[in-house]
């Protein structure tokens, strides 16, 4: 699927999955699991600040060379007979893998996960032209075979679906017999994938990390998916975000240790598996022809921008497993493939803000995902600056509230201003005040009224309390 | 090695450095000297005992078993985790330590003739090798450099050291001299980032690789065999 | 010692008893206070709504009020973190960017003033009751104030302090946050509360009035009988 999901508006979204009882359980018992395990792998070194800030370090070098690096890359690639093709727009990296396909004659596919290959809508160029994709990270198949279901979670997928839902998923389309135990569910995903790995004509994967010196490209996971997809079939098409590169193995590790224990608090995962072209010169396994696809799809956007720290993910979702907004409403409210603070981020700098301009408000601010990121990416600053984009620049802001702000910018620029306001405020409340609280509040207040109350202006305010206090000599 | 090809390089390359406000760079561009080093630090100055222990200790985390043994007990040793994992069919790599440890006899004499099928990797049989190791239900390799923080042992492909070896059969045995054994992936890392300034060609496949394969995809609840192999052992050899 | 109170718009209008105890606890800790009745507000609500230019005008009215000051003490943790940010948002600017750095140099939220400048931790302060504190986001967090909190409530007498589970975990005030997002704002809360019956707290303690009045604007709503104060209000308590 592309990076947008669904047609529903945003407000829409969130009251729907507001609902889904199962879903918020399962991501708020997800992000207990995940926080505390990156907190505990994060104590064993001992040092997590430093890390973070060697983390920066290199992914702002990186960036501010990206050329150098991308090119340094292709060449290196090229020697050791790998193609490369560097792709502007998701258009020309779908054109170039489907006539890799066909000239290959390629029936069926098997893919590591890929955020990229999502973002692009690659399956579905593919599907159109005849083959048969099959994801086999087993969260991705999962939700493929559950009639491609978007992922709710960067690196955890179908963290939205119940082992129930799974097994019925499985039976149905699958012929499952068993139950829903997760070693059941995922031996009978092993056999089904085992077989179509073996008889796969292509492998795609994504990319977590190109490394410039060697050409080489480096895959995370736990399952092992990757080496199967890249080992066996007789081609590789591996597809890159243009910014995902390290200049060397040395900045390649340091990032890995980063990503393992800010996602899943492992030191490593099970696989981390490092490839450079196709395969040598006697190999048995691993694929004749190899190509890379790197693709911009409006990061060069992004470079030169106040948002170009942005570019410095590496995709480990701690700041979705911190954030407090999804905890309660889910990825799936995002309307994107990238959702959680990263997400509210990046997507409406790809996708535009008519889709996304609610999500840089879905946030309080709270600072927990800047806190979180292994690479320091300012993250809540960075939705702060969408906010300021989407007043001055875009102009998108409501009028009511570009008056209401006009004024409270009169008001607190002048302290004659401000003190009438204070002053008439309890008599201008008045009517709606009952006690020492208002329960139906109008204008502005209706919206927090609806669900708290609001304390009444205080008919003594504290400057006049303190005048009085000041002449009775401070006691 | 014919070179492959590069298409519609120049202006993507232009249109970054146009964004970034300056020239392309296409000289050098020295690799800073990074202000912050803390993975130097982790186990530093460990002696190659502490390290063992330290890798002893972080198996169990990986759902990794971990024997250790001596040269001259390593048959019997290798004999006696493949029967308690179920026995063959075995598929090893074609790698030269097989000799040198004396495990040659046991792969080509001993356990045939206990009707243990052994498949040793061999390049001229094509795909073949890749069939038996799908079916195999274990496989056995060296482990080229083996890091004490994470549990984790790193191949090198090529020259009959395949791939799928380590990833198709049910179960996966490497066998670890502890000489081998160094803190961290850093150190993996500086040598291999060390051969390539030297010149030499990365294989074309380094994998560093953890335990058994596992997911938690489901309900975030851990299984552990998940389209890789469903155990692993290690077996550390002390006196090499 | 001269101090010079910013007491923040939401104490102003809506929580002069906060500013009664802001006042009369720094001056029994022997600080003499000033109150700049020019004084308005930080610029927040409208600088968060991503409406800079407005904020700016709030902000450099702030600048000037408070040039004269030596310490400019805040009972509150945002409002504090706020004129720290004053620097950053005036960068560039040849006659603001000094201004508002040396604003943001001599501000201190009052917890860490006591502790950090007074160098005191036990006020003399008594309440007697089962309390836990709310650490707000932008004061733990941006402020990096974590100690001074619990280092004075440990000091008073017949108090005593549970920890608040999930604490990390935002309130779901954040400004304009709590009213353009109201649906999840309530489930925050509801959230918050869950977590404050679970520990049989008679007591919600904070440092920031925003988090409080949305705390325990929900805590009246629901009916329940957890009593909400600010930490101001608990040091003066004798």
């Amino acid at each position: 699927m592309p990076m947008k999901i669904g047609n529903a508006n945003f407000h829409e979204r969130v009251e729907t999955n507001l609902h889904n009882t199962f879903m918020r359980g399962a991501v708020a018992g997800a992000q207990e699991r995940l926080h505390t395990r990156r907190l505990e792998a994060a104590k064993e070194l001992g040092n997590w600040e430093e890390w973070r800030a060697l983390g920066e370090e290199i992914r702002q070098h990186t960036l501010e060379n990206l050329d150098y690096y991308l090119m340094q890359l292709s060449e290196n690639v090229a020697k050791r007979g790998g193609h490369v093709f560097f792709a502007q727009t998701a258009e020309e990296a779908n054109n170039y893998i489907r006539d890799v396909v066909i000239r290959k004659k390629a029936k069926k596919i098997v893919k590591s996960k890929s955020m990229v290959t999502e973002e692009i809508n690659l399956n579905a160029v593919l599907e159109a032209a005849g083959c048969e994709v099959i994801e086999t990270d087993l969260g991705e198949y999962i939700l493929q075979i559950d009639d491609h279901d978007p992922p709710s979670h960067i690196v955890a997928p179908a963290l939205h679906k119940n082992k129930e839902q799974i097994r019925d998923v499985f039976r149905e389309k699958l012929g499952y017999k068993q139950t829903e135990k997760p070693e059941e569910l995922a031996l009978h995903a092993r056999k089904t994938l085992r077989r179509e790995y073996l008889t796969a004509d292509i492998g795609i994967t994504g990319c977590n990390f190109a490394i410039a010196e060697s050409g080489s490209i480096t895959l995370v996971t736990n399952e092992g998916n990757a080496d199967l997809v890249t080992a066996l079939p007789k081609t590789q098409i591996t597809v890159m975000g243009m910014e995902r590169i390290v200049p060397t193995f040395e900045e390649m590790e340091v990032l890995v240790s980063l990503l393992t224990r800010s996602a899943v608090g492992q030191k490593l995962t099970s696989y981390i598996t490092v490839l450079t072209g196709p395969r040598d010169e006697g190999d048995v396994d691993g694929p004749e022809e190899f190509h890379l696809v790197i693709v911009d799809n409006g990061r060069s956007n992004i470079l030169g921008t106040e948002f170009q720290p942005v570019l410095q993910c590496i995709r480990c979702a701690a700041c979705v497993n911190v954030c407090p907004v999804y905890r309660h409403i889910g990825g799936h409210s995002y309307g994107s493939i990238y959702s959680g603070p990263i997400g509210a981020v990046l997507s409406p700098l790809l996708g535009g803000y008519d889709d996304y301009k609610e999500l840089p408000y879905a946030s309080s601010l709270c600072a927990a995902c800047t806190e979180a990121c292994p690479v320091k990416i300012p993250l809540h600053e960075l939705l702060l600056k969408h906010r300021q984009v989407i007043v001055e620049r875009e102009g998108k802001a409501p009028i009511s509230e570009k008056l209401a702000m006009k004024a409270f910018g009169l008001g607190a620029a002048s302290s004659f201003f401000y003190k009438f306001g204070s002053k008439v405020a309890p008599s201008a409340l008045a009517p709606f005040t009952n006690d020492d609280r208002i329960s139906k509040g109008p204008g502005p207040l209706k919206a927090w009224t609806e669900i708290r109350e609001f304390p009444a202006p205080n008919k003594e305010r504290f400057r006049d309390w303190f005048r009085e206090h000041q002449k009775g000599g401070g006691k | 090695m014919q070179t492959g090809t590069i298409h519609n390089r120049d202006k993507f390359l232009q249109t970054i450095a146009d964004r970034l406000g300056r020239k392309q760079r296409t000289e050098r561009v020295p690799r800073p000297h990074w202000c912050h080093q803390p993975q130097w630090t982790v186990f530093q100055g460990y002696s190659q005992d502490e390290l063992l222990e330290a890798l002893k200790a972080q198996c169990p985390r990986i759902h990794t078993q971990c024997v250790e043994t001596t040269s001259a007990e390593l048959k019997e040793t290798l004999k006696e985790v493949v029967a308690n994992h179920g026995g063959g069919p075995v598929v090893t790599w074609d790698d030269p330590r097989f000799d040198e440890y004396g495990l040659t006899h046991l792969l080509r004499d001993e356990w045939p003739k206990e009707n243990t099928d052994v498949h040793i990797w061999d390049a001229s049989a094509g795909r073949k090798n890749i069939d038996f190791a799908d079916k195999a239900n274990v496989g056995i390799t060296f482990s080229d450099i083996t890091l004490a923080e994470s549990g984790t042992v790193v191949l090198f492909s090529g020259n009959g050291k395949g791939r799928t070896v380590s990833f198709l059969p049910k179960t996966y045995i490497a066998i670890v001299a502890k000489s081998t054994i160094v803190p961290r992936m850093t150190q993996a890392a500086a040598y291999i980032h060390e051969q390539i300034e030297k010149g030499h060609l990365v294989p074309s496949c380094i994998n560093f690789i953890t335990g058994p394969s596992n997911s938690a995809d489901i309900e975030m609840n851990l299984v552990v065999g998940v389209h890789g192999p469903m155990k692993a052992t290690y077996i550390v050899v002390v006196d090499r | 010692m001269k101090v010079s109170l910013f007491v923040t718009c939401l104490v102003d209008l809506f929580h002069t008893n906060v500013g009664k105890a802001t006042v009369e606890l720094l001056e029994r800790l022997g600080c003499e206070i000033d109150f700049p009745e020019a004084q308005t507000c930080c610029g927040q609500p409208a600088y968060n709504s991503g409406y800079v230019k407005e904020a700016k005008e709030a902000m450099k009215h702030m600048i000037r009020t408070f040039e004269h000051a030596n310490y400019v003490v805040t009972p509150s943790g945002s409002c504090a973190t706020m004129f720290k940010e004053y620097p950053h948002i005036f960068q560039g600017d040849r006659e603001w960017e000094p201004k508002a750095k040396a604003l943001a140099d001599k501000t201190y939220e009052l917890t860490q003033f006591i502790v950090d400048v007074l160098k005191i931790e036990d006020v003399g302060a008594s309440l007697q009751g089962r309390a836990t504190y709310h650490t707000s986001c932008h004061m733990t967090r941006l402020l990096g104030v974590k100690e001074a909190p619990f280092k004075l409530l440990k000091h008073v007498k017949g108090l005593e302090i549970v920890p608040l589970p999930n604490a990390h975990q935002c309130c779901g005030f954040g400004g304009t946050f709590s009213v353009k997002m109201g649906p999840i704002s309530e489930q925050m809360v509801d959230e918050k509360i869950e977590h404050i019956e679970e520990i049989h707290a008679d007591y919600l303690i904070g440092a920031d009035c925003g988090c409080l009045m949305n705390i325990g604007g929900r805590i009246k709503r629901q009916g329940k009988p957890i009593k909400v104060m600010h930490i101001a209000e608990v040091l003066n308590s004798r």
